[in-house]
Formats: structure tokens, C-alpha cells, sequence
């Protein structure tokens, strides 16, 4: 029986029964909602179930050997957001987070587009409420800005689902390519919700709104959905390789002089959704399996990130680079876990990212794509400042701190050391990881070149860090904003948008002002006119006065 | 004692990381690293692309602050 539901689908009915459920037990019966839904990959692989409806066939449930990592990984996901957020009481949050992750668990599971648009608006609509669950001004101002993006992503979807199935009568989910209508509106689709240049300003824009535990929710799925939308539809498309490109490189410059760490976390996001995208671009099986590894591993130390961060902002309050620093004696397992989720991202060898960015980067080198192959070795480089450097270097070190903190709740503590180790153990044993890959490809990570040249990039680019801080080139932390394509819809049309609607508001109000004038006059005269003494027996009442000026008008339009 | 505690840390770690990279481009005279491009196959080569590429990213980060900094309360007014 359990294997015909949707897995995912209990998590959502969990999620409505959390007000009902006292509140010890609500984590307990949310992890027990994973577990249940977890079960569905011991289902293998197939269509589990189908729907008729309207004439459609609309495949709810099936799974292969693409979805088959990102299910595991997003159950993983959710498990660690739950331990990490078991002392919170925030019962929206906790609603909202199971939903959601239960959305994104679905729509791994839709067979076609029109199924897939159902679970794409439920993860766009489960997850506004973490945003909002921030709970401050800023955090319900971007959860609205959030709310319309996303929804526009699921409107792109639909409308290519639908030109889709009226031009070739089919909806399942297949590989499309650019030379179509609707390849071209799911593409934007997916590119909205992959945070691709230019549409990526809801990213940093939101994440870093939400609450401690929120961003670590939000971080794991609806990015990776998209990837796996991606992979499967798109792969092998020649544009994602330097949309891909562009993604890694770019977000480094904003996050070296952004100030808030976990806007930094967030920036770090987008240019690792570009190493993915690449993969996905070249489209070979190395590379595919590149793109899955890497969001595999990705989704672990990347929640690891945005939990210590999300810790520090629990006990110092605020995640603000300026004002942070020295929290290594007061967060002592803190700060452990998150270099290792820092040198998990950067890719040192032993850890988790060495072993799936490695995928990419040889099949990169194997096609000869000399250029983009330096793209992505100098936003390794990137990585490194800002993931690998910058956030543990401004939040726990760089100088002494005068009041004390304490250190992170255990179940926090529990959630970040369980990343850790995954981070670690899949460093240390790839081979596990390279098993659950789409594709069977024997690759070997750890060769004397690949670790020597891996490990000089990265040593040298911290010596060139040290090199900045004695000289005191490394720009300082100054409070402020950083500009992003948000900035487009934030102040670039409301600038544009809000005089000319005023000017347009100051003209019809004009016409209208004329118009009542028009009337008015018209209504005086008839009145007049019936009211006159010497013409009262012939002339009709003052009603039919109005009515017959008003056939008269319609008749010049008419006319006219 | 107390006060220093950060300082010396960071004096041996770049002490020992220094070390590390020494080590490591010597390591590339014992043995013929072979890489996807011959050119990068040069002595030392990812250590001074990682180097460059950092200082490059950090300084050009920085420059950009002209033009991408706004105030910290900027969406605000």
C-alpha cells in the first residue's frame, strides 16, 4: 500500500496535523512523517501511479535513477532542518518546513509537466511561509517580493506545459531543447527558480531574511529542484555551459564586499548552482553525474553553512560580518563544524565537494573546453574567499569579542556534527556516493595530480589572503548593501513606474474632472429644458429627457 | 597572555600554511603532474593561479564597492 503514495505526500499531511499534535511531539511525529516517506526508495524504480483526469494522464509517482539521489538527498535535508530546528516553537515555521519539504520530495516525483507545475507552486507557496516566519519587517516585504517571483517561475511552467501538449500532444516530462516556444518558457521556468544571472536577485534577497532555521530549509530544496528539472530536461544544452559559467564566476565579486554572512552564504549558493549548471550543459554522463554529486554533497555542507551561521545569529544576534568576530572561544564546536563545511565547499581533498566538483571538472577537461575550465578554476578560488575564508574567518576569528556568548544549542550541535560527518565520510569514501549516480562511470578522484594541483590552488589562495591582511589590502567590513539584480524590481521600475503611474493617475483625473463638467451640463439644460413653462404640455418628463440625450450619444457613436 | 591569543594563532598557522606551500611546489619538481592542458602542466602553475585569481577576485571586489554599495538602509528610504 505504502508504496503506491506519493512519497512526500505524508510530510504534507503531517504538516496539517501539526496544530493538533502537543508540542513535544511535533518533531518527533515530523521525522517520523521522513522516515515513512523514505521508505518509498526501497520502492525501485518505475510509474507507481497514474491519474486520469480531464482527459489528461498525469503521472503522480514514478522514480529512476535520476531522482533516485536527489530523493535521498532531500530526506537527508529535512531531517537535518528538523533536529536543527527542534527547540524552536515557531509552529508556522515548522508547518511551512515539513510542507515544503514534502513539495519538493513530490515534484521529484512527476512524471510530467502539468504534475510538476502542481508541486512547483506548492514548493513556492510552503516555502513563502518560512520567509515570512522571519518575522520582521524586512523578512514580510521579501517574502512578497519572494511569493511573485516564484509564482511567476510556476506561470512560465504552465504556459509551456500547455503550448506543449497543444503542439505536440504530449506532456510528459522529456528533453526539450531552445529551438521551441515552449522549451524556451519552461527553460525560464527552471532558470527562475535556479537563480540564473539576472534572475537571481530573490536569492540573496530572501534567504537571508528568514529566520535561524529558516534559510536552512529554504537552502536545500527549491534551488536543487530546479537542477534536477534541469538535468532532466534540458541536458546537453550548449547555453547552460556559459550560463553556468557566468554563475560561478559573478557572485564571487559580490560576495567578497557583501556584509552580511549569510547574504554571503547565499551569493556562495548561486555561483555553486553555476558548477551544476555546466554539468548539466555539457551533457555527458561524467557530467551529469557531476551535476547530481555535486548537488548531492552541495545540499549537506551548504545546510552546514547556513547552520552555523544560523547558530551564530541564534547566540550573537546578528550575522553581520562587522559586527562578529571572536566567537571561536565561546563556539568552540561551532566553529569546528563550520570549517569543515567550509573546506567541505572549497573543496579540499577528504572532503565532500573535492570528490563531486572533480566530476565536472574532468569531464571539462576531457571535452577540451579550455576556457570554461579556468572559469571555474578561478571561482574555486572564489569559493574559497568567501566560503572558505570569509565566513569562518569574520564570524569566529578575525579579532577578540568583549561579551560573551554561549554555545549553540546541542540539538543544533547534533544536526551541524551529523553534516559534518556526512562531509567528511564522503570525502573520505566517494565511492558510496558515486553509486547512488544516474549513470555507472568508474572515476577516480583521488589521483597525485588531481590532489597536488587541487591542493596549491587552494593553499595559495590563502597565502594570498594572508598576503592581503598583513599589507591591509583586504577590504574591511563596512555595513551597507550590496546591489543585485533584485535592485531591477526593487528600485529601478518603482523609480520609473511610480511617477509615470502618477502622472497617468494626474490625467485621467483630468479627463474625468472634464467629463463630470460634460455631464453636468447636460443635466442642468434638460433639466431647464423641462422645467420651461411654455413648451411643459409637448415635452416629455425629465427622465426621458436624460435617456433620449444618451440614445442620442450611443447613435453618434454609432455613427461614428 | 589572554590578549595575544588570536595573534599567535594566526602567526603559526601562517607559519604552517607557508610551510605547506613550499612543500607542495617542490613536490611538482619530484614527479610530471599531469593535467587536461599542457600549460598548466608548468611548475607551480595552479599555486600561481590560485594566488593571482584570489587577489584578482578580492581587489576587483573591492573596486566594485564603488559602484555596487549603497547605504545599509538603502531599500528602506
Amino acid at each position: 500500500m505504502i508504496s503506491n503514495i506519493i512519497p512526500g505526500l505524508l510530510m504534507i499531511l503531517t504538516s496539517f496535523l501539526l496544530p493538533t499534535i502537543p508540542q513535544y511531539f511535533r518533531q518527533p511525529a515530523m521525522l517520523l512523517s521522513v522516515g515513512l516517506s523514505a521508505l518509498s526508495l526501497f520502492n525501485g524504480y518505475g510509474t507507481f501511479l497514474e491519474w486520469d483526469v480531464l482527459g489528461l494522464n498525469l503521472i503522480l509517482y514514478q522514480s529512476d535513477s535520476l531522482t533516485f539521489p536527489f530523493s535521498i538527498i532531500f530526506h537527508i535535508a529535512a531531517v537535518l532542518v528538523i533536529i536543527f530546528s527542534w527547540h524552536s516553537k515557531n509552529l508556522m515555521e515548522h508547518m511551512a518546513t515539513i510542507a515544503y519539504a514534502g513539495s519538493a520530495i513530490g515534484a521529484l516525483h512527476a512524471g510530467d509537466f502539468f504534475s510538476l507545475f502542481i508541486w512547483w507552486e506548492a514548493t513556492a507557496l510552503t516555502s513563502v511561509f518560512i520567509v515570512f516566519a522571519g518575522n520582521t519587517k524586512a523578512a514580510r516585504d521579501a517574502a512578497m517580493r519572494y511569493l511573485i517571483i516564484q509564482v511567476s517561475s510556476g506561470v512560465m511552467l504552465l504556459i509551456g506545459a500547455c503550448l506543449l501538449l497543444y503542439q505536440t500532444g504530449n506532456h510528459n516530462l522529456t528533453v526539450l531543447d531552445l529551438t521551441t516556444d515552449f522549451g524556451i518558457f519552461i527553460f525560464i521556468a527552471f532558470g527562475i527558480k535556479a537563480a540564473f544571472p539576472f534572475l537571481n536577485g530573490w536569492l540573496q534577497d530572501s534567504y537571508p531574511e528568514s529566520s535561524v532555521t529558516g534559510t536552512v530549509a529554504l537552502s536545500a530544496f527549491t534551488t536543487k529542484l530546479a537542477i534536477y528539472a534541469l538535468a532532466r530536461t534540458f541536458p546537453g544544452t550548449d547555453s547552460l555551459i556559459w550560463i553556468g559559467a557566468i554563475m560561478t564566476a559573478f557572485p564571487v565579486f559580490f560576495a567578497v564586499i557583501e556584509n552580511d554572512l549569510r547574504r554571503v552564504l547565499s551569493f556562495s549558493l548561486n555561483n555553486q548552482l553555476g558548477f551544476m549548471v555546466v554539468g548539466i550543459g555539457i551533457g555527458t554522463e561524467l557530467s551529469l553525474n557531476g551535476t547530481v554529486a555535486h548537488a548531492f554533497v552541495h545540499i549537506i555542507y551548504k545546510a552546514l553553512l547556513f547552520m552555523s551561521m544560523g547558530a551564530v545569529l541564534y547566540r550573537a544576534g546578528t550575522t553581520k560580518a562587522s559586527e562578529l568576530g571572536g566567537l571561536y572561544k565561546y563556539m568552540p564546536f561551532t566553529t569546528i563544524f563550520c570549517i569543515i563545511g567550509a573546506m567541505s565547499i572549497s573543496a579540499f581533498p577528504l572532503f565532500s565537494g573535492f570528490v563531486a566538483k572533480s566530476l565536472i571538472m574532468s569531464s571539462l577537461g576531457g571535452m577540451g573546453m579550455v576556457l570554461i575550465y579556468f572559469v571555474l578554476f578561478f571561482a574555486s578560488a572564489g569559493v574559497l574567499e568567501h566560503s572558505g575564508i570569509k565566513i569562518p574567518y569574520f564570524a569566529f576569528f578575525a579579532h577578540e569579542r568583549k561579551s560573551k556568548v554561549k554555545e549553540a544549542p546541542i540539538n543544533m550541535l547534533i544536526a551541524m556534527g551529523i553534516a559534518a560527518f556526512l562531509c567528511i565520510g564522503i570525502g573520505v569514501f566517494p565511492k558510496y556516493l558515486y553509486q547512488i549516480l544516474p549513470y555507472t562511470v568508474e572515476y577516480q578522484p583521488y589521483t597525485i595530480d588531481h590532489v597536488i594541483s587541487q591542493l596549491q590552488l587552494l593553499v595559495f589562495a590563502i597565502i594570498a589572503f594572508l598576503f592581503l591582511v598583513k599589507f591591509k589590502l583586504y577590504p574591511s567590513e563596512i555595513k551597507s548593501t550590496v546591489l543585485n539584480s533584485d535592485w531591477f524590481y526593487r528600485k529601478m521600475l518603482p523609480g520609473i513606474g511610480k511617477p509615470l503611474f502618477k502622472k497617468i493617475g494626474l490625467l485621467t483625473e483630468f479627463i474625468y474632472e472634464n467629463l463630470r463638467f460634460f455631464f453636468r451640463l447636460i443635466l442642468n439644460k434638460s433639466h431647464k429644458f423641462s422645467n420651461s413653462s411654455y413648451i411643459k404640455v409637448t415635452t416629455p418628463s425629465f427622465a426621458a429627457t436624460i435617456l433620449i440625450s444618451i440614445l442620442f450619444i450611443m447613435l453618434l457613436i454609432v455613427l461614428l | 597572555m589572554k590578549k595575544n591569543n588570536l595573534t599567535s594563532m594566526g602567526k603559526s598557522f601562517t607559519k604552517y600554511i607557508l610551510i605547506i606551500g613550499v612543500l607542495l611546489i617542490l613536490l611538482d619538481f619530484t614527479f610530471h603532474r599531469h593535467e587536461y592542458f599542457s600549460f598548466a602542466e608548468i611548475y607551480g602553475f595552479p599555486a600561481f593561479f590560485g594566488f593571482v585569481s584570489f587577489v584578482f577576485i578580492v581587489l576587483l571586489g573591492k573596486w566594485l564597492r564603488k559602484f555596487l554599495m549603497r547605504k545599509e538602509d538603502y531599500y528602506d528610504q
